[in-house]
């Protein structure tokens, strides 16, 4: 029994290291010096290593603009993302059943529209809107919630919760908001920092939004700064690659930061 | 609920019912009217400067006729009908593996689902290294090895290939997902099934991959659907549909004839396409899900 535990055990270590492996592979390249003709064998590190493309990137690109940019957007959507998906999750709860029913259904079908189909005519009314070309096209989507997935994370969340507490909290004399906000919200807590997190990658990462509704460089946001890059110097690898992992830093960074939060309710939900 | 018909009351049900406006107006504007436009358009010539000039079918005889749009469909079928159920397959295999309880098993679970919080755009240029035929570190791994490993991405034979590769790497949700369902199973049924002689084998396929299957089932349509647009950003920035058009799939089809070519009618034309597309696969999915007796309860909608 105990050589199966270690071969399981060996084997979940393997495929954790093949899974990290991307990622380390981006990191040491990074660190290869400028100038320096590529190795032709495998290393694990670099002869020399060198943190010195870190501050090449923001030498060629205004990459401490388009951080902001990035910034600001995910500033904006994630905040009004969790609103109007936790509203509308929570407005479900509390219709009767029947109405539940049409609205989880028309949540589903939404989901299945294919965003390619949405990618030029967004950008037609986005247009006429004015936003074409602003921070606006970029958050557009946040408006209704960025997904009908989270609109039904957060309405499996609230769904759960007895309608006693809401009628309690009627009696209390709380609005419709404030019961959102000191009732409701507070009980799906582990729903919202999920959708927060997902929303903060969603967007940190969008590159498609950028690519079609943007045409001011100075409203770049960091994936379409990849490609600008890219498009300045193809075969730096080592620069282009320390770019990524600056790009890639403030969504691993956070998901890591939460994962004490996650793993706790996992074992609560989980434990067997 | 009411027992007394007042105006406090009446009110505060609309309100619960306000909550729900933002989200109905934004489905309105973002999905409902751009959806409605794309059917719309296909019948016009439209290039976003001049007025719309009714074109009529000429859109959609176009499209059928471009050798291109066909391959463009060919591409995305084949990068979507093989894939997705092995990368299913995978997520699934790789919850079993990380299911029940270790010292790292926490970590090892964060770790699958790191690759899919790195963004597209770097994820894409992380590969394009890696895959580099010369000096990119998979291929010196595999020369150390002995083997003598293919040009990747440059190659119209392993371009697709290639994109399937590192897809592999992004199966973090799918994992995730297979293994709350796992743990959903009640221990019993395993402990029973091992009690009557059930091997390892034996007890996945016959016991658990059916109590499964709803959920692996929805986890493909997702991860088609995923795939198939998450993948644009990987292809315009690894291959730009190369090479030979290799890589050309039916989103860089809408792609170029929307924003390169400024042909709104053929790429709106193309999307019809897409919602065929879309709605035979979600028929499928409807009629398996009767046969699998899946009702509208909530426990479905683990997305």
């Amino acid at each position: 029994m105990s050589s199966n535990h270690k071969g399981l055990a060996a084997l979940r270590l393997l495929v954790a290291i093949i899974f990290l492996l991307p990622l380390l592979w981006m990191i040491t390249a990074s660190l290869h010096p400028p100038g320096e003709p590529l190795p032709t064998s495998l290393r694990l590190l670099p002869v020399r290593p060198t943190l010195a493309h870190y501050g090449r990137i923001f030498q060629l690109l205004p990459l401490g603009r388009y951080t902001l940019n990035s910034l600001l957007v995910v500033a904006l959507a994630v905040p009004i993302t969790l609103s109007v998906s936790s509203w509308a999750g929570l407005g479900m709860a509390r219709l009767p059943q029947a109405a539940q029913r049409r609205w989880v259904v028309l949540s589903l079908a939404v989901l299945m529209v294919p965003g390619v189909a949405l990618w030029s005519t967004r950008f037609l009314i986005y247009r006429q809107l004015g936003w074409y070309d602003t921070v606006w096209a970029l958050v557009a989507p946040a408006w209704m919630g960025t997904s009908p997935f989270y609109v039904l994370m957060f309405y499996r969340a609230f769904h759960r919760i007895p309608a006693g507490i809401f009628d309690a909290a009627r009696l209390e004399g709380a609005g419709v908001l404030q019961t959102w906000w000191r009732v409701a919200l507070p009980m799906a807590r582990t729903t919202a920092v999920a959708v927060a997190l997902l929303t903060f990658v969603l967007y940190w990462g969008d590159f498609i939004s950028p690519l079609l509704y943007l045409r001011s460089g100075s409203r770049y946001t960091l994936p379409v700064a990849l490609q600008t890059l890219q498009q300045l110097s193809r075969s730096d690898w080592a620069l282009m690659l320390a770019a990524a992992v600056w790009t890639m830093i403030v969504p691993i960074g956070l998901f890591l930061l939460l994962q004490p939060i996650f793993n706790r309710s996992q074992k609560r939900n989980l434990s067997q | 609920m009411l027992t007394r018909f007042s105006l406090t009351n009446l009110s505060h049900q609309t309100r619960w019912r306000l909550l729900l406006l933002p989200y109905a107006v934004g489905i309105i504007f973002l999905v409902v009217i751009p959806a409605l436009l794309s059917f719309g358009l296909a019948f016009f010539h439209y290039d976003a400067l001049s007025s719309p000039v009714w074109a009529g079918t000429l859109n959609f005889v176009l499209a059928y006729t471009d050798e291109l749009f066909s391959l463009s469909i060919r591409n995305s079928l084949s990068l979507i009908l093989i894939p997705v159920p092995l990368r299913v397959l995978g997520a699934f295999l790789l919850a079993r593996l990380m299911q029940g309880n270790g010292r790292f098993l926490t970590w090892f679970r964060s770790i699958i689902y790191l690759p899919t919080v790195v963004p597209a755009a770097a994820f894409a240029l992380a590969w394009l290294w890696i895959l580099n035929p010369l000096y990119g570190p998979l291929n010196l791994l595999l020369q150390t090895i002995g083997l003598n490993p293919p040009a990747w991405l440059v190659d119209p034979v392993w371009a697709k290939p290639s994109l399937v590769l590192m897809g592999l790497w992004q199966i973090g949700e799918g994992f995730i997902v297979s293994l709350a369902a796992l743990y959903d199973i009640p221990a019993e049924l395993e402990d029973v099934a091992r009690i009557d002689g059930a091997g390892s084998v034996a007890l996945l396929g016959r016991i658990i991959l059916p109590l499964i299957a709803p959920i692996l089932l929805l986890l493909a349509f997702r991860d088609a659907i995923f795939t198939f647009q998450e993948s644009f950003t990987h292809i315009y920035l690894m291959t730009r549909g190369g090479p030979y058009y290799a890589t050309y799939t039916l989103p860089y089809f809408i792609y170029e004839q929307g924003f390169d070519l400024r042909a709104f009618g053929p790429a709106s034309a193309a999307m019809w396409v897409l919602y065929a597309l879309t709605g035979l696969i979600v028929a499928a999915l409807y009629v398996v899900a009767r046969q699998w007796h899946i009702g509208t309860t909530e426990e479905t909608f683990v997305l």
